[in-house]
């Protein structure tokens, strides 16, 4: 009985309505990163102007858990021109690597299936960060531990939607029960395919485990920035940890052999 | 087709309707656009087109809908158009087109400003017998008053006909022309004319939607109207799916116009008394504006008039003295925005109040209207923060410049904290006549107050201060009803007790009547012997009896909701909706039924709940009286009934001034001359030939690019709302520029580097954002680049960039005095620019 | 494999100075406890170096580590799982598993420090010289290896198991490299203070010096393979400011030069023991640069 989202990119307007009500819920500053001083203003003023597209604010980071990415697709003559937007957050993996990477259980999953992190357990090791296949949990100097989308975690445990997909004009994003909303991504995925799109695409049923959060592309996950084949980092523990061990014994075995070998002869030396 | 408006990134919750359409089920979405914006992105097709050719593009539709096989085969079109429009109706023989004149219509003053439009006239029948002979009320004046029935032909073969002289006018608008002169190809322009064609008739219809990338022109009502004359030619008005449908802008700016803030406008659309017309006298007003009306539902205009004149004077007004009438303010001329500055900058105005506004970043030719504000002696600002207009004279571009010196100027100002929508009480009208209801959720902080409030204690104050007053002029302050002080239980849970009750207001715009205040549950209830008092009749019904307040109503159904909120007039969502059943009353098809004739009952029935806007037992096919006014001259067959021939107007007889059928002229400053007539650009646009507000000329080589303005989700307007809340600002951080990439070569500039745009009026610089939604246009073998600048910055708050706005121009529409803020012309370059902006 | 996913932003002079100072103290014990079971006397001298070593050593790397914390305060929920108050351990997480490990590695190499100090008489105590009575040093010695290994290799395996494109492509042997260097780096260590002190004969140290060259060797080996897995992902670590450190610090001036040197010092009427003490120098510093590159090229956006 997890609850998840769906997010339909091919209804997105990128109205960045879901960035904005996530920040006013979970009360997240504007990134200090994008504000500066200037000369005669007792305030900070924005400068993160980047030129990609209409997107400012680049990436998920510890203030901005959800993010709103522009793709331009169009060729020199535009007679191919496409716009494509999609809202990304936390994936609230089936196996999440942050949750397994965490020394000290400061994320964990709540009975809702949203992985979540204790504030007041973590202890910044940021370790979680490079753990996450998907770029989103981010570390934050002014508390010194890591955020990321909680799911709403307060919300939904009091019988409410997430506040993203309750923002989102168009219903691009929808929260609700997993298996539900699986169902309600295959029949849009089934009326986009009888439409001609052949590209579109459900990402999150079966990638690393499965994701409680999902989306529908209607491109390559590559060129919405999402890995094309994200593995679950702790996945590889076993092999990674085996072949260690075995280096270890091949050094043991090294070291015996040169240490006795030279011992042996010097023994025999001095038999001599 | 959204065209003229980027609905997405502007209208983002209404956008939610369309998109359904599309998903749910199946609609094409079309957006014509010079850019490829979010809206674009969205939809099925995007075609884009130069700047300014909307009239073009449309009027080559209008061509291809009326010489199709299928308009002319499919026998809908011509039950529809021959008996719910004025295509039949016979047009004075004098009428000359813009195709006999090269450009203009018949009746253009000898000194080319304005038209008089006798020659637009229809050709009528003789005058009927006055169903009166004495005159005792304001109605007997109408009554005595009515004109012949218009003639027609309904075969529309006669060449003065509606229809033939539209056929005529549009012959030249083809897809060879709309490729020429929008810079569209042909097989784009098809595509979409096709689209149109085909889900319109019987069983389908099409809607059309715009905002401001339509009315921002000098010939933007004619833009609209275009589209208006297209869909009724397709059939598509008064029937559910179709219509031309208006995105307004602020949140309310649709209650804004109905309340009238406009200058022009008494609520309720009443007209303005006005010196420069015959309305000396509440009679002479009277004949003045409602005789021309009379045959339509506009035949109640003195019911309106005189509970709207009750309701500003109460007990004061009576018949003897019409009703204060004489007292009223009167218009002396164009007092809309554009001129009002012009008149500042002369020094004509002394003060001002700017409430809800922020010229300093929003007003055409900034830098002009902000050296106007130089000229007051004083100016309240009531606003959230410190806008770019409280601060001109402190930290403007001008100041900076050295233009101005703050010591210099004079002018005192007062700036009062205003508060949010979330701290007071009140309604909002939307873009779709919807009435609802906003509940207050706290005290404003500090000394900040509702503008209800301030209005309220400035009108107490005022009057208190002329209460003893007994000069004529006066009379109109002292007699004011005044009369909104709350209830205790009102502001029980309130710090500030003395909120004007918004009920009462609300109530005194539905109305009630006079003796015993009781609510009138409908406009039909008014009188014109001052028993009634309403605000705005168009409202009536929004309390439908005491404390009951419809606009608070919130069941939806997923189709009409008859019971969220209160759409004026009377609860009626779709206008003209008689024109959704044939002639006989019978539904067009299954599919598409919405008000029809139901024979046993004798009426007129929408099982939807929406309100019937015709007369119920009004029977299809029945006649009208020649001699009556109202419903009465009206006939079955007329569901246009704010007309007065109770037609849907292919032709425009009166109330536009610059022709009464659109024509494509060029934008005021366009670097191309007008391929389709002589005529450059509109003969009656409003122009200001004054100091610090030049012109560019026609294909000046020296700014040879078009620019449009336009706005951005991430931000509102002025930018007061949005710049100051990090969240936004960080989402859309500086001014910039769209720019083609073949521009962007062609000048040097790179992609987020700095870029300066210039005019005539002056310089600014914006970051480039380089992409290939905006795209060069081929222009009669010619190429027109095109940049695109959203609005919203200033200096003042969180995120900061030049006022875009001064480089416009105060160019206007000759019929609303809008600005030409979607296309003008300029040049661009590399790099910042010189000194402050 | 992911481009968008983020970095830790360790800082250089924290992490990969812990990982390569825990590589020293672990391997250096691992030669000396070695050395202590093949029960030489020759040797003693090599396994008194290792022991004197490992400890202070391994006392460095908890303050490197904790410095680094987001919430130094709070290292010890490492150990402890404080909603529920109980000991924990995440066995998914290399980290977790690592820093229990680095613990016991720290209790045994303090315990053999402790027992070479009674054994050279620096210490009297008699509990202590009970415990060893009861229990073997040997045993602490196989314990403390076993975990020292663990300290060497798990901060190898902890990158490798990341979304980092470069860590995770160079899956599994970053873990082995970090092994094979700290048995390298940790005989050179124990030569260069052999050599400094001078306690030892000329022999002593050759065999340290003997064992080093086969962990560069196998170094060397274990670099090739996992740039060949790596493949373009590797390319931080051939570029920029990280490619010299890696070529220039680690391979040219960490191994192969003194490969070399060890080489050219086997000949009779080599400088010997002060060539074999520069030749351990640079070991040493090629062990740091080669954490340096892995750790900080790892975090190139
Ligand atoms: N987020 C946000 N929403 C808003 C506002 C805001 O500031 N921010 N403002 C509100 C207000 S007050 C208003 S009036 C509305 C305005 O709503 P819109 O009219 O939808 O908004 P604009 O962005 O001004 O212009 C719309 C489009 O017109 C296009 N355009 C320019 N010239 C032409 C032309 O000649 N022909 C055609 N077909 N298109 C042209 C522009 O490229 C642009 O995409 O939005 C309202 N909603
Ligand atoms: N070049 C160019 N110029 C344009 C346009 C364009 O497309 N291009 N668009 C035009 C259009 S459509 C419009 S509507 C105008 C808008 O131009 P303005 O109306 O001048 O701009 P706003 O930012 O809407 O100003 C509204 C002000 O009212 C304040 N405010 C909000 N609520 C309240 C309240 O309850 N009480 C009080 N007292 N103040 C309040 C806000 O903080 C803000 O400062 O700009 C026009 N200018
Ligand atoms: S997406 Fe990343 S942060 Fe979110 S649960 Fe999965 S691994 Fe953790
Ligand atoms: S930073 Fe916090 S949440 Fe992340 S792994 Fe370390 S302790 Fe766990
Ligand atoms: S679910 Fe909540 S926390 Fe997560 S992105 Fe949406 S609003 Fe933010
Ligand atoms: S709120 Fe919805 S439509 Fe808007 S950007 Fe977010 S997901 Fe897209
Ligand atoms: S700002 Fe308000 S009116 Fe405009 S789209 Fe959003 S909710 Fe609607
Ligand atoms: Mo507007």
């Amino acid at each position: 009985m997890a609850k998840g989202m769906f997010v339909d990119t091919s209804i997105c307007t990128g109205c960045k309505a879901c960035q904005v009500a996530c920040k006013e819920w979970n009360s997240l500053p504007g990134d200090p990163a994008h504000f500066r001083r200037v000369p005669d203003r007792p305030y900070r003023v924005a400068f993160n102007f980047t030129g990609d597209s209409y997107d400012n604010t680049v990436k998920l980071s510890a203030t901005d858990w959800r993010h709103v990415r522009f793709i331009e697709q169009f060729n020199e003559s535009r007679s191919e021109a496409r716009w494509l937007f999609s809202s990304d957050s936390c994936k609230h993996c089936n196996d999440a690597g942050c949750l397994n990477a965490c020394p000290v259980k400061a994320i964990v999953r709540t009975d809702m299936g949203n992985v979540f992190v204790q504030q007041d357990v973590c202890i910044g090791c940021k370790y979680c960060i490079p753990a996450c296949p998907y770029g989103v949990i981010s570390f934050s100097e002014k508390t010194g531990t890591v955020h990321k989308c909680t799911l709403c975690n307060d919300r939904i445990h009091n019988g409410l939607g997430t506040a993203c997909a309750k923002a989102c004009p168009t219903g691009s994003i929808s929260f609700g029960e997993v298996a539900d909303l699986r169902k309600k991504a295959d029949a849009r995925l089934a009326r986009l395919k009888g439409l001609g799109f052949e590209k579109a695409n459900i990402y999150g049923y079966n990638e690393a485990g499965g994701l409680n959060v999902f989306y529908l592309f209607m491109d390559r996950p590559s060129v919405y920035g999402q890995p094309e084949a994200p593995v679950v980092p702790q996945q590889r523990l076993m092999s990674s940890t085996a072949v260690t061990v075995a280096s270890a014994v091949v050094v043991a075995a090294a070291a015996m052999i040169s240490f006795r070998e030279r011992g042996e002869k010097k023994k025999e030396e001095v038999k001599l | 087709m959204i065209m003229g408006s980027n609905m997405a990134e502007c209208h983002p919750v209404a956008f939610r309707w369309p998109l359904k359409a599309k998903t749910d089920h199946g609609a094409v979405l079309m957006h014509v656009d010079p850019r490829f914006t979010r809206t674009s992105a969205l939809c099925d097709i995007h075609v884009p087109i130069r700047a300014g050719t909307d009239i073009l593009f449309l009027g080559a539709i209008i061509n291809h809908v009326i010489t199709s096989r299928r308009w002319n085969t499919d026998p809908f079109f011509k039950e529809y158009v021959v008996n719910y429009t004025n295509a039949a109706t016979l047009v004075n023989p004098d009428f000359k087109d813009t195709e006999d004149l090269n450009g203009i219509y018949s009746g253009l003053s000898s000194d080319g400003k304005a038209y008089a439009n006798e020659s637009w006239s229809y050709q009528r029948g003789p005058k009927p017998t006055p169903a009166v002979t004495e005159a005792k009320t304001f109605t007997d004046l109408l009554l005595e008053r009515v004109p012949g029935r218009p003639k027609t032909d309904p075969t529309l073969k006669n060449p003065h006909t509606v229809f033939q002289i539209i056929r005529k006018h549009y012959h030249r608008y083809t897809p060879e022309m709309v490729e020429k002169v929008c810079g569209c190809p042909k097989k784009k322009f098809l595509k979409v004319a096709e689209t149109l064609l085909n889900n319109s008739g019987r069983d389908k219809t099409s809607n059309i939607t715009y905002a401001v990338g339509w009315t921002q022109h000098t010939v933007g009502v004619q833009i609209i109207r275009t589209a208006a004359m297209l869909q009724a030619l397709l059939g598509n008005i008064g029937r559910p799916g179709g219509g031309v449908l208006a995105l307004r802008g602020h949140a309310t700016i649709q209650g804004s116009t109905d309340i009238a803030t406009l200058y022009q406008s008494l609520p309720g659309y009443l007209n303005m008394p006005d010196a420069r017309k015959n309305t000396e006298t509440f009679k002479d007003y009277i004949l003045t504006e409602a005789v021309p009306l009379s045959t339509s539902y506009w035949g109640n205009f003195p019911k309106f008039a005189v509970s709207y004149f009750k309701a500003q004077y109460g007990d004061a007004a009576t018949k003897e003295n019409d009703y204060g009438y004489d007292y009223h303010p009167k218009i002396t001329a164009d007092h809309s925005h554009l001129p009002m500055f012009v008149h500042m900058s002369e020094g004509q105005i002394k003060g001002f109040f700017v409430m809800g506004q922020n010229p300093g970043v929003g007003g055409q030719n900034a830098r002009f209207q902000r050296k106007a504000l130089a000229k007051l002696d004083w100016m309240v600002v009531r606003d959230f923060y410190e806008t770019e207009t409280s601060a001109f004279w402190k930290n403007s571009p001008e100041i900076r410049s050295g233009e101005l010196k703050s010591a210099d100027i004079k002018t005192e100002v007062f700036f009062l904290p205003a508060a949010a929508v979330a701290e007071m009480e009140g309604t909002f009208t939307n873009t779709q006549r919807l009435i609802q209801q906003h509940e207050k959720s706290t005290d404003p902080p500090g000394d900040a107050r509702s503008d209800l409030w301030f209005t309220y204690h400035l009108g107490k104050r005022l009057r208190k201060l002329y209460a003893s007053s007994t000069k004529d002029h006066d009379w109109a302050i002292k007699n004011l009803y005044w009369n909104y002080e709350p209830e205790p239980s009102e502001v029980a849970d309130y710090r500030i007790k003395d909120e004007p009750s918004a009920y009462k207001v609300l109530k005194e715009i539905n109305g009630y009547t006079w003796e015993d205040k009781k609510p009138l549950p409908t406009f039909a209830n008014l009188k014109e012997d001052g028993s009634t008092v309403s605000g705005a009749w168009i409202y009536t019904g929004v309390i439908s009896e005491e404390g009951v307040n419809n606009a608070r109503r919130r069941r939806g159904d997923n189709w009409i909701s008859p019971n969220w909120g209160f759409a004026w007039p009377a609860n009626r969502h779709i206008m003209y909706n008689r024109a959704s059943a044939d002639l006989a009353g019978k539904p067009w098809s299954k599919k598409k039924k919405l008000v029809y004739w139901d024979p046993k009952a004798g009426t007129w029935v929408a099982p939807s709940g929406d309100g019937i806007d015709f007369l119920p037992t009004k029977a299809p096919g029945s006649r009208g009286k020649d001699n009556g006014i109202g419903f009465d001259w009206l006939s079955g067959n007329d569901p246009f009934i704010m007309r007065p021939d109770g037609k849907s107007w292919l032709f425009a007889p009166f109330g536009i001034v610059d022709g009464p059928m659109p024509a494509h002229y060029e934008p005021y400053e366009s670097p191309v001359a007008n391929l389709v007539y002589r005529q450059q650009a509109n003969p009656v646009a409003k122009t200001w030939f004054i100091e610090g507000n030049p012109y560019h000329k026609v294909a000046d080589p020296r700014y040879p690019i078009v620019i449009s303005t336009y706005r951005v989700t991430e931000h509102h307007l002025s930018g007061t709302m949005s710049r100051w809340l990090p969240w936004l600002a960080e989402l859309m951080p500086e001014l910039f520029c769209e720019i083609s990439p073949e521009l962007a070569a062609e000048k040097g500039i790179k992609n987020a580097d700095y870029m300066t745009i210039e005019t005539a009026r002056g310089e600014i610089q914006a970051r480039a954002l380089v992409t290939r939604r905006m795209q060069p246009f081929t222009i009669n073998g010619k190429t027109v680049h095109e940049v695109g600048l959203p609005w919203h910055w200033g200096w003042q708050a969180r995120a900061e960039g030049d006022v875009v706005n001064n480089l416009s121009v105060l160019v206007a529409d000759p019929n609303v005095t809008i600005h030409e803020g979607k296309v003008f012309t300029c040049n661009v370059r590399a790099g910042k620019r010189g000194g402050a902006a | 494999m992911s481009f968008e996913t983020q970095a830790p932003h360790w800082e250089w002079y924290y992490i990969a100075i812990y990982f390569f100072i825990g590589g020293v103290s672990a391997g250096a014990y691992f030669i000396g406890s070695l050395l202590e079971l093949l029960g030489s006397d020759k040797h003693r001298q090599i396994s008194r170096t290792a022991y004197y070593l490992a400890f202070p050593l391994i006392c460095v790397t908890p303050v490197l580590l904790i410095a680094d914390l987001g919430r130094p305060e709070r290292f010890w929920h490492l150990f402890f799982y404080t909603k529920e108050g109980i000991p924990y351990m995440n066995f998914t997480s290399p980290l977790s598993v690592g820093t229990w490990a680095l613990l016991v590695f720290g209790g045994m190499s303090l315990l053999s420090f402790l027992n070479n100090l009674i054994i050279d008489g620096r210490l009297k105590s008699p509990a202590l010289e009970g415990l060893f009575r009861h229990v073997p040093h040997k045993v602490y010695a196989v314990i403390g290896s076993f975990f020292g290994f663990f300290v060497a290799g798990y901060t190898g395996v902890l990158l490798n198991i990341t979304a980092r494109p470069l860590w995770a492509s160079t899956d599994p042997l970053i873990g082995s490299l970090f092994i094979a260097s700290a048995a390298s780096t940790g005989a050179a260590a124990i030569a260069l203070v052999m050599a400094w002190q001078k306690i030892s004969s000329r022999d002593a140290i050759k065999e340290v010096v003997v064992f080093d060259r086969v962990a560069m060797v196998f170094e060397l080996a274990l670099i090739a393979a996992m740039i060949v897995v790596a493949g373009r992902y590797s390319a931080p670590l051939s570029k920029g400011l990280y490619g010299l450190i890696f070529w220039g610090g680690t391979v040219v001036i960490g191994i192969l030069l003194p490969l070399g040197l060890y080489w050219y010092g086997r000949r009779p009427g080599a400088a010997g023991v002060s060539l074999t003490a520069l030749a351990a120098v640079l070991v040493l510093f090629g062990g740091a640069m080669l954490r340096i590159a892995i750790v900080q090229a790892g975090q190139l956006q």
